[in-house]
């Protein structure tokens, strides 16, 4: 199963579910990152830093582990 | 007079500090909510026969009840029952902000909405209807901008109105068997504890139940009941409650975003993304907030030095004058000194850091205000993440190496209390200005042919101590991973001049008015215990037979002499005052600036030129951050330096600077912990962790020295 932290900077990616620990679940729902939301990674940081992605209209920075959580299906 | 009481409620970076600075002016009330570290804002306005006050709610994404600033929301909606919630939201960003807005409503409080930044909206093309929004939200929506007063006028209107006619509609805008799941947990509660619906809102408590966020025990069958409704609903939906409710808001959300908002042009290129293409760029990103880094650190300190001096000045022309008055009115010589090095001496201490703290406010706000911190955060992730805190901590952090106390205040951007505390607590090991004085001293008496590989390795010892009370207090006593980092990175924005001066103004007035009475209380003490028995020698004072008991805990560090002990008391007040306490110390005679007898007409030229001066120098300073200058060469007093090198060996003298490199850098710093948690116990925690590593590690190293060189 793929996650936002395979994709690469310009992809992007409909959010499937969110499997994760409870508290980093409900934050990312908070954050308008719920399933059938389109996300596309826009930035990486460097040495293994957080990513930026936007979603809705606004852009989020999120740790790759957290990015682990979010589980997406490639879309054009 | 009537008082409304609104509470500006709204997610975070939607312009809600701005639009209350536009609405009431500079006139805004800055503290702490009670027993977290979380800033409040408070604003009176008056209008017709009312006066409104506004609270400023921290900014929040969600009303879950889960992080400090949610608590703090929750707690004050429905407790303090405000009259209205203004609900800010950025139009720009409607869908994540309606979120808030459907839960908002779940709370039964009367609600005006502002959309705000509204401007750029407008510019980016995006058309509102905002007529039809307020239908579909069964509450007034008012288009506002801060930046150009747009709407203000109408904005508060609106309040007043709606605090006339007091009423307040529920939509029920879930799906209806949902609807039907929610009225039948109200019935529960109505048989079974109905007292929380005296307290808590139908709606909010009913969904509240469902998600079991809820902060209340109940009983066994009413527990039990709730979680019936809750498998049912799972069977029916295929999802637990939790993903349901957020799916049913955001459900809402989009019907009233697609039915209200029109893009004119899909995906316009956003200046943020192009920016932050500069600003976040892989290879480049870090150097160019390196950069910027150096540059805050240059001006914050180039700019406030000259006024520094300037007020450094005012104040011994101040002394001088009440000098001359006591001198006219025969005043004993004991009371000229309490007044002029006890009283004077302790306003000084307070006002020197009004110049630092207010430049460094002014570009914190700017940074804040442009988004630019958020991005700073996002680069120096990685690097903190190691220490369990997140890039914010990095700023406060690097002003530490200027002055300890603003670099204090600058955790204010820090959410996380956890990270909050932490940072704070390694705040005192970053090596300041004033400290260098006291290196640079000792370095040029022992140390002539090393002097920038010892200052170094003290400012090396620091952080190495900073960084490993980190990861002990990580380890031991928070106990938690490193917690998870999700922020958003907001749209870059020019803050406002009013915005950026009146929240640099107001965070400088709380420091004045609650330090100056700390440290001046506290300067007071440390005269008389300098002083008296007053006339008495050097070392018959009530400090020098304190220390005299104390310094023998030094013994084991090399320095266990009762002027030691005594120089490590005055440096608690300030590092600055170490040298001349030390000449007092040591020589036995103090380290006087020559005092001059002025007329009124005399000081106040002086005072006048003084300023006209420091504006000079400001320039010139400004001139110097791009360009290079000459280090001044201090010049150092010939006496004391004969005593020190008599009364220190070289092992001890470093041992006695690795001490003062990391016990408490001084009062204002204290009081700044203090002010900052918003709690003494970990004012005392930090003097504690500071005095016991100190001691440690100055035993570490002089034992190390004393038997290996």
């Amino acid at each position: 199963m793929k996650t936002l932290k395979d994709l690469r900077p310009g992809e992007k990616a409909k959010v499937l579910a969110v499997e994760g620990c409870e508290e980093v679940k409900q934050k990312l729902y908070d954050l308008g990152i719920i399933p059938g939301e389109v996300v596309e990674i826009l930035q990486d940081a460097p040495f293994g830093g957080p990513i930026k992605i936007k979603v809705h209209d606004y852009c989020l920075a999120l740790r790759r582990k957290e990015a682990s959580c979010i589980l997406v299906e490639e879309s054009k | 007079m009537r008082e409304i009481v609104v509470a500006l409620v709204g997610n975070p970076n939607v312009g809600k500090s701005a639009l209350l600075n536009a609405i009431a002016g500079a006139d805004v009330k800055v503290g702490n909510w009670p027993g977290v570290t979380v800033e409040k804002k408070e604003a009176f306005f008056k209008y017709k026969d009312y006066v409104i006050k506004f609270v400023d709610l921290p900014g929040i994404y969600s009303l879950r009840n889960q992080t400090t600033e949610e608590k703090v929301t929750i707690d004050f909606l429905l407790k303090e029952k405000p009259d209205i919630v203004l609900n800010v939201v950025d139009a720009t960003n409607l869908k994540r902000n309606l979120y808030l807005t459907i839960q908002l409503l779940e709370l039964e409080i009367p609600m005006v909405i502002a959309l705000n930044i509204w401007d750029e909206a407008v510019e980016k093309g995006i058309v509102i209807d905002y007529k039809k929004m307020e239908n579909l939200l069964c509450h007034p929506v008012i288009p506002t901008s801060a930046k150009d007063r747009y709407g203000i006028d109408e904005l508060v209107k609106k309040l007043v109105e709606v605090y006339e006619n007091k009423k307040f509609i529920q939509c029920e805008h879930f799906e209806p068997q949902f609807e039907e799941y929610l009225k039948k947990v109200v019935q529960l509660v109505k048989d079974y504890k109905p007292v929380l619906l005296d307290v808590y809102p139908k709606r909010f408590l009913a969904i509240s139940l469902l998600e079991g966020s809820l902060n209340e025990t109940l009983q066994k069958e009413l527990e039990e009941k709730i979680e019936e409704i809750r498998q049912e609903i799972k069977s029916l939906y295929k999802k637990d409650v939790k993903t349901l409710i957020v799916e049913e808001r955001y459900g809402v959300v989009l019907s009233i975003y697609h039915q209200t908002v029109k893009k004119q042009q899909e995906d316009v290129v956003d200046s943020s993304i192009t920016l932050d293409r500069i600003f976040l760029h892989k290879y480049f990103g870090i150097p160019i907030f390196l950069f910027l880094v150096w540059l805050v650190f240059e001006i914050t300190f180039k700019v406030s030095s000259p006024y520094v001096e300037w007020l450094d000045k005012v104040l011994s022309v101040i002394s001088s004058w009440t000098l001359s008055l006591l001198d006219s009115v025969k005043a004993p010589e004991v009371l000229k000194s309490f007044v002029a090095e006890g009283v004077l001496g302790g306003v000084g201490f307070v006002l020197v850091f009004v110049p630092v703290l207010f430049t460094l406010y002014v570009i914190i706000a700017i940074l804040e205000g442009s988004g630019y911190i958020a991005r700073a955060a996002f680069l120096m992730d990685r690097f903190f993440g190691v220490l369990g805190l997140s890039g914010k901590s990095f700023i406060p952090l690097l002003l530490g190496f200027g002055c300890n106390v603003p670099a204090v205040y600058a955790t204010k951007t820090i959410e996380s209390e956890k990270e909050k505390i932490l940072t704070t607590l390694m705040i005192p090991f970053m090596s300041c200005g004033a400290r260098l004085t006291v290196f640079a001293f000792f370095v040029s008496i022992f140390f002539t042919d090393n002097k920038g590989l010892v200052i170094f390795s003290l400012y090396l010892i620091g952080i190495m101590v900073a960084v490993l009370v980190a990861l002990i207090l990580n380890r031991f006593y928070f106990k938690t991973k490193s917690q998870f980092f999700i922020m958003e990175l907001p749209p870059y924005r020019l803050p406002t001049f009013r915005y950026v001066i009146n929240t640099a103004w107001s965070r400088v007035k709380a420091f004045v008015v609650e330090a100056g009475t700390f440290i001046f209380a506290m300067s007071v003490l440390i005269w008389f215990l300098t002083n008296i028995p007053y006339g008495a020698k050097k070392d018959e004072t009530i400090l020098a037979n304190v220390s005299k008991q104390v310094a023998v805990v030094f013994e084991p560090l090399g320095f266990g002499t009762w002027q030691a002990t005594a120089s490590l008391f005055s440096g608690f007040v300030a590092k600055e005052v170490v040298l001349s306490a030390m000449g007092n110390f040591y020589v036995g005679e103090k380290i006087e600036e020559e005092k001059k007898n002025l007329t009124f007409i005399e000081g106040l030229s002086e005072i006048g030129s003084g300023f006209v001066e420091a504006n000079i120098n400001l320039v010139k300073n400004f001139v110097a951050i791009f360009g290079f200058t000459k280090q001044q060469q201090q010049e150092f007093d010939k006496n004391l330096a004969s005593a020190i090198r008599e009364a220190f060996t070289p092992i001890s003298a470093y041992s006695f600077l690795v001490f003062l490199l990391l016990y408490t850098p001084c009062l204002a710093t204290v009081f700044a912990i203090k002010q900052e948690l918003n709690s003494y116990r970990w004012m005392f925690a930090s003097i504690a962790i500071n005095f016991t590593s100190a001691w440690i590690v100055s035993f570490i190293v002089y034992n190390l020295l004393k038997n290996f060189l």
